[in-house]
């Protein structure tokens, strides 16, 4: 009984995310274009995993030392406002 | 020979000279330690994301040269001991140029910009042509067919 209903529960699925930094080759990863870093970091300023993003892990690396060089030269910020 | 990239962030309510004599300084340490500068771009003033020195905008200028650790070094303490800039970060782009490929490829981007410059300008001024014929005198649209003739050689050169 209690292994059918972990079964039932567990239905819900969700669709696959792809890399967009992989799905397009000409989008390119770089440290001077603040805004195109936006969509991957929060109202806060943390950076946003790739478990939500659903970015490569290679993208991700470095796609997170873009985020910190930006930071560095005040593009993004360190702690972000609520807005 | 390693290539580099330094952006640094000038005071914002900087007077023009004083500005122009400021990234003077820089280029001018750049040559003599031996760097060879490829593009020196100044993204004009900007707002920070947090602020620096109690302030909140800043002049950002990019450079990208060719040059040593040792040039690193001298520029760097050079940043760090002028009031006027307010930030500055370098990052290594290449680790191993070759300083005469170099200077040949900067050639050939300035002579590729000064090629783009010349057409836009020759279609700028034929532009005006086009839309009002009476107004300009002839002696304009025969420099301006000249203009653009000459252009034309030069880029099947």
């Amino acid at each position: 009984m209690a292994f059918q209903r972990r079964n039932t529960k567990k239905r819900f699925y969700q669709r696959r995310k792809v890399c967009r930094f992989c799905a397009d080759s000409t989008l390119e990863i770089n440290y001077k274009d603040g805004k195109a870093l936006r969509p991957f970091i929060t109202e806060r300023g943390k950076i946003i995993p790739r478990r939500i993003t659903g970015t490569c892990a290679k993208h991700q690396r470095t796609l997170s030392t873009a985020i910190k060089q930006a930071r560095t030269i005040a593009l993004l910020p360190y702690v972000g406002k609520l807005s | 020979m390693r290539m580099y990239e330094t952006i640094f962030i000038a005071d914002p309510d900087l007077q023009d000279e004083v500005r122009k004599d400021l990234f003077e300084k820089f280029k001018n340490i750049l040559v003599q330690e031996g760097g060879i500068l490829a593009n020196f771009d100044d993204w004009g003033n900007k707002k920070l994301a947090y602020e620096i020195a109690k302030k909140s905008r800043g002049h950002y200028v990019c450079m990208t040269y060719g040059g040593t650790g040792t040039l690193i070094t001298e520029l760097e303490r050079n940043f760090r001991l002028d009031d006027k800039v307010l930030k500055y970060m370098t990052i290594l782009l290449e680790k191993d140029v070759d300083p005469e490929a170099l200077k040949q490829q900067i050639d050939a981007d300035a002579k590729a910009e000064a090629e783009a410059k010349a057409e836009a300008e020759a279609a700028k001024a034929e532009a005006p042509k086009a839309e009002e014929p009476k107004a300009e005198e002839p002696k304009a649209e025969e420099t301006v067919e000249v203009e653009a003739a000459t252009d034309e050689k030069e880029e099947d050169k």
